[in-house]
């Protein structure tokens, strides 16, 4: 309560009238900020962010020391490129504060007033009643051009005093929503920033799994806690792989040749051998179980996650294990896929690519069930040392290849799903203040505001209008505006034609 | 033969019309590119129209190749980067003709337009494979198609605006000392014709944003991580962040002029840095890239 207190005792008036404050209000300021970020994101482009020290080294990476004194392998986590964030945030928000206190006041709207200089002026020359023209007038801009009406009351109604109109949603206030809004994105980002934390899991079919993450959050972290076991485990029922059927196009990789196919020297083809399938997805039907309960269902494939308890789990690779039998042996060899296999009897390594299972989606529009398979290489070591790679083709589950007169079979496999599952608080506020900010944005930007400040006097006994008009939003037209507003005017303006009956 | 094999057979056809068509349509910059070129050495009017009449034509063809596309692939047709670069080329030259429409023999800004739209695609047809590709899952989202088709629409709208500012940076210092140009452009005209520049780029600004956005959005749903500091996020973060001072210093009145033209040519250099030269500072300065994504 004494805080509470305080905070309210508290001269926030003499803030304002610090010189540095204002500094901070200012649109140069907030360029030169943005500057610096630009600066910084620069320096990120070039090394290369999230990497390691020695992988950086190893790789060759020149002026080590420099990046390593400087972190620039991290330099979106350093103090300084966090401190030159802070210095923009709060120059928006000292900005957004004082454009909001200036738009409550509507002082723009009284100096229009005061201020008010004629870009046009029309002869209102058939009528020539002021009254009549000043009601006239009034109607078209409410009736014909729909316009409201910003001034009130009846010290205004009168004519000779300056009305100002105003038409479209407001650009300053949508100027001002969509800067509050990047305000909250830079919210959500410092959530993200503190709180969030990702890790990996795999699951293997019909086993309860617990989730252990292995990562902390930063704000945890800072405070020494370590990562806790979720409540709750999945199980995944089915993992389910599907693959088109793609055609490898025939077609040269060589400019010239290029040429020569858009002159028509030189044909383009698909080829069709059936080892072009390439991956259409990877789904896995999970189940979420907590006490003794599967309390949510969904079976999720890449860019289609699970959510749950603020956790997201995405679809992120998978595992693939696989039993070779040589010979008639019983004791069956178990790999990994894309690791290599030392078969005794066999000179070198037998090397296995993905094991291509599931549905077959065919170019023809039919689908099949692929008898699962993997593409076999044997990689043997030269006497220099350089090793050499033969394609052995491929080996169909239960069938066999023959490698130095040792029979090859692959008898099972297990596929086991990779998940990847990630916690982040900032999402939410991200995705809400970023459509209100390319909502309010767009409205601003593609829309049609007007603000028209008019009056209507006499010069030589015949009525006029004077107006100022000010627009904003590419769908504002000022000249297109001013064509509509003088045939209306012509029409008010119109002699009675005699002849025709009343 | 196979009812497969006829399928492939008329799929290569098609892709073979595709790829013709599209050295056509490049080929039609190109001369559009010509065009301005001899204007600009001539100062004469005829070429600038003629070059605007093929600039209309070449438009109209890659319109069409744009739906055959679509039509081979049965998808949108913005997904590869060969894709994407036609759409590019495509918007650029579209956006140039739809501003220059009002203005009378005004033509220098084609020149630059012209020759992105044909070295797009040039780009796409030397380096890129052409083949209407199965989309691998994590592609297969409705925001990475969003991303892409408003991203480069963006581009191609900085593009035009970048291209009036040179004009306009290079023709005003012989308009201010009363040495008359022959290029359309007069004191009376100069700034209605600049001012064009400022609203293409507050045009393009929200697009961007949409597709920065949209790109976080679908890295969200696939990757589970919104943003990823890898260069080609970062440097579409920089030209993002050089057009928000562009249009600030725009409303800097002391600023209004020459900073903010700069800010607004910097912007496009940065823009052409997202596209191909992501890591071209890296390169020149011996350091490697750890991230697969960064090509
Ligand atoms: C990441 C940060 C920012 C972005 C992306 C951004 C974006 C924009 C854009 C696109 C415009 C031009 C369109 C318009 O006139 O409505 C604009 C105008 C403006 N911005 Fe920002 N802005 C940012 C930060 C700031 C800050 C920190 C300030 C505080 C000084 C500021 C103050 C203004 C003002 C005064 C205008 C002129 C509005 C008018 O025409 O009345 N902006 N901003």
């Amino acid at each position: 309560m004494t805080i509470l207190k305080k905070i309210r005792e508290f001269n926030w008036q003499a803030i304002r009238e610090n010189k540095l404050y204002w500094r901070f209000a200012s649109l140069k300021t907030s360029v030169i900020f943005l500057g610096i970020l630009v600066f910084f994101y620069i320096i990120g482009t070039i090394f290369p962010q999230g990497g390691e020290i020695d992988d950086y080294i190893r790789a060759g990476g020149r002026f080590s020391s420099f990046v390593i004194f400087f972190n620039l392998l991290e330099l979106f986590t350093t103090p300084i490129f966090l401190l030159s964030a802070l210095l923009l945030f709060i120059n928006l928000a000292i900005c957004t504060f004082e454009r909001f206190l200036l738009l409550l006041s509507q002082k723009t709207l009284k100096t229009e007033e005061l201020q008010f200089i004629p870009s046009y002026i029309l002869p209102l020359d058939i009528n020539p009643q002021l009254e009549d023209a000043f009601e006239g007038v009034r109607e078209i801009f409410k009736k014909e051009l729909r316009f409201r009406e910003q001034t009130n009351g009846s010290d205004k109604e009168q004519v000779g005093s300056v009305r100002i109109i105003e038409k479209g949603w407001s650009y300053k206030w949508l100027t001002w929503i969509y800067h509050v809004a990047i305000a909250f994105c830079f919210v959500g980002f410092l959530l993200t920033y503190l709180f969030a934390f990702e890790d990996g899991i795999t699951l293997y079919p019909n086993e309860h799994t617990k989730i252990m993450p292995t990562a902390v959050s930063r704000w945890n972290g800072s405070w020494g806690k370590g990562p806790q076991e979720l409540d709750f485990k999945l199980i995944l029922d089915e993992f389910i792989t599907e693959h088109n059927q793609f055609p490898a196009l025939d077609y040269p990789k060589d400019k010239l040749s290029r040429l020569a196919v858009a002159m028509g020297w030189k044909e383009v083809k698909y080829l069709l051998d059936n080892e072009s399938y390439f991956p259409k997805d990877w789904k896995s039907r999970l189940r979420v179980i907590k006490g003794n309960h599967a309390v949510l269902e969904k079976t999720i494939e890449v860019n289609d996650p699970l959510y749950f308890q603020g956790i997201t789990f995405y679809q992120a690779a998978y595992e693939q294990n696989l039993k070779i039998q040589v010979d008639d042996n019983p004791i069956l060899l178990e790999t990994e896929v894309g690791k290599e296999l030392i078969v005794p009897g066999v000179d070198g390594m037998l090397k296995f690519g993905t094991l291509k299972t599931g549905t077959l989606f065919k170019k023809d529009g039919t689908t099949e069930k692929i008898k699962p398979f993997v593409e076999t290489t044997l990689v043997r070591k030269d006497s220099s040392g350089k090793s050499e790679t033969k394609k052995l083709g491929k080996l169909v589950q239960d069938e066999s290849l023959v490698v130095d007169d040792k029979r090859i079979i692959l008898k099972e496999f297990k596929e086991a799903s990779v998940l990847s599952y990630r916690y982040d608080p900032g999402v939410p506020i991200l995705w809400i203040s970023g459509i209100l900010a390319m909502l309010a944005m767009s409205l601003r930007i593609f829309g049609a505001w007007h603000r028209i400040a008019y009056r209507i006097d006499e010069k030589d006994r015949v009525p006029r209008l004077l107006l100022n008009i000010k627009t904003k939003g590419l769908m504002a037209n000022e000249e297109k505006f001013i064509k509509r507003l003088k045939y209306h005017l012509n029409k008010m303006t119109e002699p009675i034609d005699l002849d025709t009956p009343v | 033969m196979s009812n497969l094999e006829t399928l492939l057979s008329r799929d290569a056809f098609l892709l073979s019309v595709d790829i013709r068509l599209f050295w056509f349509v490049a080929l039609i910059y190109g001369a559009s590119l010509v065009l301005y070129i001899i204007h600009l050495v001539t100062k004469k009017t005829g070429p600038g129209k003629l070059a605007t009449n093929i600039l209309w034509f070449g438009v109209i063809t890659h319109a069409g190749l744009i739906l055959l596309r679509t039509f081979e692939g049965q998808r949108a047709p913005f997904q590869t980067l060969y894709e994407s670069l036609s759409w590019f080329a495509w918007s650029a030259a579209v956006t140039y003709l739809y501003v220059e429409r009002k203005w009378k023999d005004i033509y220098l800004s084609g020149i630059l337009v012209a020759a992105l739209s044909m070295g797009a695609c040039l780009y796409a047809l030397l380096t890129r494979s052409p083949a209407v590709e199965p989309l691998s899952p994590p592609l297969q989202s409705w925001w990475f198609e969003w991303h892409v088709v408003l991203a480069f629409l963006s581009y191609a709208v900085f593009v035009v605006s970048c291209s009036i500012e040179i004009v306009y940076l290079a023709i005003k210092p012989s308009l201010k000392k009363g040495l008359g140009t022959d290029f359309g452009i007069n004191m009376d005209n100069l700034e209605s014709f600049h001012a064009q520049s400022f609203r293409l780029a507050l045009f393009g600004f929200p697009l961007l944003t949409f597709g920065i956005f949209s790109g976080a959005a679908w890295a969200n749903e696939a990757w589970g991580r919104y943003w990823g500091w890898d260069p080609k996020e970062t440097w579409s973060l920089i030209t993002w962040t050089v057009f928000a001072m562009y249009l600030h210093s725009v409303s800097i009145p002391k600023w209004r002029g020459m900073p903010a033209s700069i800010f607004n040519i910097l912007g496009f250099i940065c823009m052409i840095m997202t596209f191909i030269g992501v890591n071209w500072v890296a390169k020149l300065l011996g350091i490697p890239s750890l991230h697969l994504y960064a090509m």
